[in-house]
């Protein structure tokens, strides 16, 4: 029987799974690894073992399967690499409009205040629906677009992680994906907000 | 280590279930009426002894106030959640129950708990009787969309009765595995559980890897509230209805007239399973006959909309699981209820694959679960249940929203962590306020657990406290917590909402012992009687046969002996004794057995005793 408090205490979600804190991960490998760790870790192994076995299997195997769900998910992924860089800021910027959409937010929120008002006293609601679906589709292609440009920062974050292996000084990058990648999760997430208060309304 | 058996704890019926030392197969254990289902039915006996299973079915007839059946809908939940099942079960509430419902049978009140933990033992008897060795441990099932106070009040029951469960197994998960040991299947896997009570739907992926082969559930859905019970009580509606208006009769409010047309109208809701047409026919006790033909037809219009209930956890949990019901190889069907047409057909035509049948519905979740029980034991390591919970966990924050910390569908155990510091000067205590659901707003969720964090007395903000939320392997919540400043670890004393703590417990085990010690003792007598009666008139017979009559003076004195030393023990109250007396005559007349025996079918009878032949 394996002793689950005999294998190292991972630092990190990555090291869960000896990766490297990168944001391109291949998911068959990752899965790979994940039921060959859960043979080892699960508390079905050691329903007969001593209190303190029983103890780490459980703390190690719920530390695992963690690890696995956030690192599966590539948004809830990038999310923990810049909590643990230190660089997750969501704070009060979480609220806010990305200024370069802030005339457009205007209009939809407008017109959502419209269907609401028609929708209680009756009014033109086919055409305020149709605006606003045509708004939702405009911010469905948004967050494609955000998707892709943290996409880029993503494999920008690699490069950096790998140059460092080989021994390069790349601080000022580092910082500098990092503050991009925060920046639009950020926007990513205001937008997501947006898309599901409009489909909510439009329900 | 003692021995694991898996029990299904089931709404209508429960059983125990274990792994069979010669064929390695899971297998049901059949109680003292030769069936393997016990119905999940208590019934408190006037000289305050407790009746478990078809002795206190039969009473639901006779003795409806004191006897009580699928409590299972009551497990976990409060006086507010249950004004629904008022309407439709006859549960008489403690109007005095605080967060935990107390039921009222005969002249004494029980929680939910206390009436499964009767159940639980009952099922342990049958084991213990059945494998001859004392059970302690067990493997409990319950549905996979059972909530943290449902699994708890299950976990408590078994506490209750001196049982151990070591491990709470989702129902459907459970179903799977007794399956994928039969059929040897592979890829992803639907069961669909609809049993008398609950439904659930889970879908699973079976992983076969160097190691041995793994169960992934990858999301599970389902209704608590929702099961063969919802059909009889529309049955009941239609025909209490029709009663009323062709012979002014009113059924509710005779309890005995009710549970009488209760159980006529499941017979008729079994056979319309196989028969197009049933004709009902029902003596209203005042001399009148109430007759309905019933079409299969007529009774598919009634029950359309429960059988549509189920199908939108079905398409939540594959949407969850990001799949289409095409990507579905195979369905499982499991549970009672899934043997009417309607949602054989129903099923069949959403995944467009007939359904696995072939294990009996009734039992497979108590094989699954020993299956699983042999796998704690290890009795077998080349098997992996990986199981999710059912609802996404959140905390309380401003406002009465709900912030979700577990995700629904996350592989258990699962844990997450939350920081928290203080708002104001000298502040002693957080208020934390843990609940299950998928709302967003706290009031439309389940609370699991309400707490103050306590803190030394600081400026706002200086106090860090890391709380430890984790879920552990049986689904059921566990908190821990750590001041970040001191590395001072917390025991948080969570009191469940609606749960009864280690105190009320601690009094109802011994209580339970009391009732258990009380009844096990005189039933076994009373069995052991009614055996020594059987052996001893068959005995007595055999010795007047012409067989009987030729025997040497020596083995007929030692029959003769042993007859006479049983009689005596009869006369006792010491079933062990009585047993022991019985086998020697057993032994004394195996002889004389076989000389009875036809010698032609000697040889298949070999080995029987006197009273069987």
């Amino acid at each position: 029987m394996s002793t689950p408090t005999q294998a190292p205490v991972a630092t990190d979600y990555f090291a869960v799974f000896s990766l490297p804190r990168k944001l391109w991960i291949e998911m068959g490998a990752l899965e790979q690894k994940f039921l060959q760790l859960s043979w080892k870790l699960h508390p079905d192994n050691f329903v007969n073992a001593s209190d303190a076995e029983r103890e780490a299997s459980l703390r190690r195997s719920s530390e695992l399967n963690d690890a696995y769900r956030t690192l599966r998910n590539p948004v809830d992924r990038m999310e923990y690499l810049l909590g643990i860089e230190g660089a997750r800021r969501e704070g009060e910027q979480k609220q806010q409009a990305p200024p370069e959409l802030l005339e457009e937010v205007f209009e939809l929120n407008e017109s959502l205040d419209e269907l609401r008002e028609a929708k209680a006293e009756g009014g033109d609601l086919a055409g305020l629906r149709a605006r606003l679906e045509s708004a939702e589709k405009n911010f469905q292609q948004k967050l494609e677009q955000v998707d892709r440009e943290l996409f880029a920062a993503a494999k920008q974050w690699d490069a950096t992680v790998d140059a460092e292996a080989s021994g390069a000084n790349v601080h000022g990058e580092r910082e500098a994906v990092k503050s991009r990648l925060n920046e639009l999760l950020n926007r990513r997430s205001y937008i997501r907000n947006l898309v599901g208060n409009v489909q909510k309304e439009l329900l | 280590m003692s021995r694991i058996v898996g029990i299904d704890l089931g709404t209508t019926n429960s059983l125990v279930a274990y792994i069979d030392a010669q064929t390695k197969e899971p297998k049901c254990i059949p109680g003292p009426y030769g069936s393997t289902l016990c119905p999940s039915v208590v019934s408190l006996d006037a000289d305050g002894s407790i009746v478990v299973g078809e002795a206190a079915r039969r009473r639901l007839l006779t003795q409806p106030e004191r006897t009580i059946y699928s409590v299972k809908r009551l497990m976990g939940r409060g006086a507010a959640d249950v004004q629904d099942e008022l309407k439709l079960f006859p549960f008489r509430i403690d109007p005095n129950s605080k967060s935990v419902i107390r039921v009222q049978l005969g002249d004494k009140y029980f929680t939910p708990p206390e009436i499964s933990a009767f159940i639980l033992r009952e099922l342990k008897n049958w084991a213990e009787a059945f494998l001859g060795e004392p059970v302690e441990r067990a493997v409990v099932t319950v549905p996979a969309y059972f909530n943290d106070a449902q699994r708890q009040a299950t976990k408590d029951a078994g506490k209750i009765a001196g049982l151990e469960i070591v491990r709470l197994v989702n129902e459907p998960t459970a179903a799977a595995l007794a399956y994928g040991l039969h059929e040897k299947q592979r890829g992803h896997v639907a069961v669909y559980d609809l049993g008398g009570g609950t439904f659930d739907i889970s879908v699973l992926k079976l992983i076969s890897t160097s190691e041995g082969d793994i169960y992934q559930v990858l999301s599970t859905n389902g209704d608590t509230h929702l099961g063969g019970d919802d059909i009889d009580n529309l049955l009941q509606a239609l025909v209490r209805e029709r009663i009323r208006q062709e012979h002014s009769v009113e059924i509710s409010g005779k309890p005995e007239l009710s549970q009488e047309l209760r159980k006529t109208l499941i017979a008729s809701k079994h056979q319309l399973s196989a028969a197009l047409n049933v004709d009902l026919r029902f003596s209203l006790g005042n001399g009148a006959i109430f007759a309905m033909p019933l079409s299969r037809e007529h009774f598919e219009n009634l029950i359309r909309p429960i059988v549509d209930r189920t199908m939108g956890p079905v398409k939540a949990a594959l949407a969850d699981a990001h799949l289409a019901p095409s990507e579905i190889e195979e369905v499982v069907l499991v549970g009672g209820t899934t043997r009417t047409p309607l949602i054989r057909s129903t099923v069949e035509e959403f995944f467009g694959r007939k359904p696995h049948t072939e294990l009996n519905p009734d039992e497979v979740v108590a094989l699954g679960a020993a299956v699983q029980a042999n796998i704690l034991e290890r009795g077998v390591s080349n098997m992996l249940l990986l199981d999710v919970t059912p609802l996404s966990l959140g905390i309380e924050t401003y406002g009465g929203a709900v912030s979700k910390i577990i995700p629904r569908n996350s592989t258990i155990p699962a844990s997450a962590q939350e920081q928290y510091t203080t708002g104001v000067d000298n502040q002693t205590g957080i208020d934390i306020h843990v609940l299950q659901g998928e709302r967003e707003l706290a009031k439309d969720c389940r609370s699991l657990a309400r707490f103050i964090l306590k803190t030394a007395p600081a400026p706002a903000g200086l106090p860090r406290i890391e709380v430890k939320f984790l879920i552990d392997a049986n689904g059921i919540l566990q908190v821990s917590a750590k001041d970040l400043r001191t590395s001072e670890e917390h025991s948080i004393e969570v009191q469940p909402s609606y749960g009864i703590n280690d105190a009320e417990i601690e009094r109802m085990l011994e209580e339970s012992i009391e009732y258990a010690e009380q009844d096990f003792a005189e039933r076994q007598l009373i069995e052991a009687r009614t055996e020594s009666e059987a052996i001893l008139s068959a005995t007595e017979k055999a010795l007047g046969n012409p067989q009987g009559t030729a025997l040497p003076a020596e083995e007929r004195a030692a029959i003769e002996a042993s007859v006479a030393s049983l009689r005596e023990s009869v006369l006792g109250s010491d079933y062990k004794l009585i047993r022991r007396r019985i086998d020697e005559l057993n032994r004394a007349t195996e002889r004389l057995a076989e000389l009875l025996m036809n010698s032609a079918v000697q040889s298949a009878l070999e080995g029987r005793k006197l009273a069987e032949v």
